[in-house]
């Protein structure tokens, strides 16, 4: 049961332009959501029914919907979680700029551009001397500072996360240097290091054979009653959380995708144990008003 | 062949190399040994982020590491190139290249050639074949709960190149859209129905001059089932490629595509099947569950030396239709 940390989220995923549970969806929904002046209308009524935080992938149209919050005063009372890189996006992108090799020169572009001289000479010492970590942290100090110009240093930066595409593939390879790196990187930034993925059990497990202290990460983690997502299996995810030495995990999919209804959906998240918050996407007024209504008073007073 | 553990090699590390070389890594009883990649900066990194993987330039560089089976997941230009000297080199007889075959069906041709001199497992990357809801679709057409299909509509679409404006620094993949994502609904469509011929097609530039960026097709095939494929990625709405197929029997109407499975029967039941409902689960997720199944349903084939659908015979029709497809535009 979620009684301390009351994390309630809005998900940015319908400002994208995406539901999980069919593309179809999505279209029908409209462009409303991914408007950046409606999505950040959306997230205020989500906040004055019970959302206290937004978790966002780090794109163009994030950081204006962020840009929004800041000028309308609204950014000082949310916490932002916010997931990096942006990796769909940066596959698409890689089909249109020459494959890897071309999306890796348009980010040092990027990075080059955005004028921090550290970012900068850090890159390059990178580059030079193929130093991976160098690289990583270059590009993770890069992603905080356009956050950061887009939200102002007022804002609350409670965690960033490493994309579900990034944290899993970096578990199928067995790339057990860009967890310690990551979190020891976040932790050094006064930033909680946060890990998005699609295998919450195997991740679990991988830091605990790590030795990453478990206390000082957050995993977002879809869980949800209908099992959807929940990778190898429903039971697995649920003994997952059962080991972790506190409530760590936002649970993320909790409608999978819509093919619940809130309320069963809310009442399977209030009996798990370890669950920091949620984060829920909304794409239309009312939605934003009954759905944060309902988490709260599921998952916060009871 | 060593049973304990499978020696695999992966070559070309873009983003489909790296997709399947790091869900190889988590699959039981696989070992990912090696990598070969031609662009040396890449290399380089390769070479410090895996300390216990071999990394090469070249193919040929693998031939003595005594490899089970190698994935070929290089641009589709240089797969026929890569196959034959695997094969010739006697580097290894197990070989899955990512869809499609070859650049052309000559290449297709030859490497249905060599597949058969050398033998072992071979196998195409159309992933599509291990997505739930197209799953249940063959299932249901084989049982036949629409009657034997009469006509189908199918698509491929997606936004990649959206709005892209004519003569802007973007540049389209030179396979064109039949390549890259029309290729899986003309393979799905073999996979339903059986063999078919182009009857009419119609290309289309769009992003710059010469790029074929939609494609309209009709087919028959010998029992007079009529269908129809519409390709495109510069269509609104689509973030993530999708690939969707209307089919119509005497019994009932089905629509499927990567999210959902629609039946109505001619009675006027309708049933509606999500991904949610077809048990997509897997025991490691990344991009999409049907990568796994994909790698993991290969695997097993070279463990028990078993033959696979998609072959490079079969997949090689995909590659034939498409030249028909460019023969007959206008």
């Amino acid at each position: 049961m979620i009684r301390q940390e009351k994390v309630l989220l809005v998900g940015d995923n319908p400002f994208h332009g995406i539901s999980h549970l069919s593309q179809e969806r999505s279209r029908v929904r409209g462009d409303a959501p991914t408007d950046p002046e409606y999505a950040a209308k959306l997230i205020q009524i989500s906040l004055d029914n019970g959302a206290n935080g937004f978790m966002f992938s780090v794109s163009d149209k994030t950081l204006s919907i962020l840009n929004i919050l800041r000028n309308n005063g609204t950014l000082n009372s949310l916490g932002l979680y916010a997931i990096v890189p942006y990796a769909y996006e940066y596959v698409r992108l890689s089909g249109k700029v020459g494959g890897i090799s071309g999306l890796a020169k348009k980010v040092v572009k990027e990075i080059a551009l955005s004028g921090s001289f550290n970012a900068m000479a850090t890159g390059l010492k990178g580059v030079l001397k193929t130093d991976l970590n160098s690289l990583v942290k270059t590009y993770l100090a890069y992603e905080i500072s356009r956050i950061k110009s887009s939200a102002g240093k007022h804002a609350k930066l409670d965690s960033v996360l490493l994309h579900q595409l990034i944290t899993d593939m970096c578990l199928g390879f067995g790339l057990d240097w860009v967890f310690r790196l990551y979190v020891d990187f976040m932790l050094k930034a006064g930033l909680e290091p946060g890990f998005n993925t699609g295998n919450l059990a195997l991740l679990v497990k991988k830091f605990r054979e790590l030795g990453i202290n478990l206390e000082k990460v957050l995993i977002a983690a879809p869980l949800n009653k209908a099992g959807f997502q929940m990778v190898p299996t429903k039971k697995e995810c649920e003994n997952a959380l059962t080991e972790l030495p506190k409530p760590n995990v936002l649970a993320i999919s909790i409608l999978a995708a819509g093919y619940l209804k809130p309320l069963e959906a809310i009442d399977y998240i209030a009996g798990l144990p370890n669950i920091k918050g949620v984060a829920v996407g909304v794409s239309k007024e009312t939605q934003a008003c009954e759905t944060f209504r309902l988490l709260k008073e599921k998952l916060v007073k009871a | 062949m060593n049973v304990e553990k499978l020696k695999i090699a992966v070559v070309g590390f873009g983003k489909m190399g790296m997709l399947h070389a790091s869900i190889l890594n988590v699959l039981p009883g696989v070992q990912l040994i090696a990598l070969c990649e031609k662009s040396g900066l890449i290399r380089k990194f390769l070479k410090k982020a895996f300390s216990n993987i071999y990394v090469v330039d070249d193919v040929e560089k693998f031939s003595n590491l005594d490899l089970d089976a190698i994935y070929v997941t290089t641009p589709i230009p240089s797969h026929f190139p890569v196959a034959k000297n695997i094969y010739s080199a006697g580097i290894a007889c197990n070989l899955f290249i990512e869809k499609t075959l070859a650049s052309n069906f000559d290449d297709a041709k030859k490497l249905c050639d060599l597949a058969q001199k050398f033998g072992g497992v071979n196998m195409v990357g159309y992933m599509r074949r291990f997505t739930v809801t197209f799953l249940k679709a063959k299932d249901l057409l084989d049982g036949e709960v629409i009657g034997e299909p009469i006509s189908f509509k199918a698509y491929a679409f997606s936004s990649d190149f959206f709005r892209v404006k004519q003569n802007s620094k973007v540049q389209t993949p030179s396979i064109g859209i039949l390549r890259d994502l029309g290729c899986h609904a003309i393979d799905l469509a073999l996979w339903f129905f059986g063999d078919f011929e182009v009857e009419k097609s119609k290309l289309e530039s769009i992003v710059s001059g010469g790029s074929e960026d939609s494609a309209y097709i009709t087919v028959k095939a010998p029992n007079g089932l009529y269908g129809e494929f519409n390709v495109s990625w510069c269509v609104d709405k689509h973030r993530m490629p999708e690939v969707g197929f209307m089919i119509k029997g005497p019994k009932g109407v089905m629509n499927v595509n990567d999210d959902n499975l629609e039946l109505v029967l001619s009675g006027g039941k309708r049933y509606r099947w999500f991904r949610h409902d077809l048990g997509d689960s897997v025991a490691f997720w990344l991009g999409r569950p049907e990568y796994y199944r994909e790698d993991e349903y290969f695997v097993n084939a070279v463990i028990n030396k078993n033959s696979v659908e998609p072959s490079f015979q079969i997949s090689a029709k995909v590659d034939r239709l498409i030249d028909e497809i460019k023969a007959k535009a206008y």
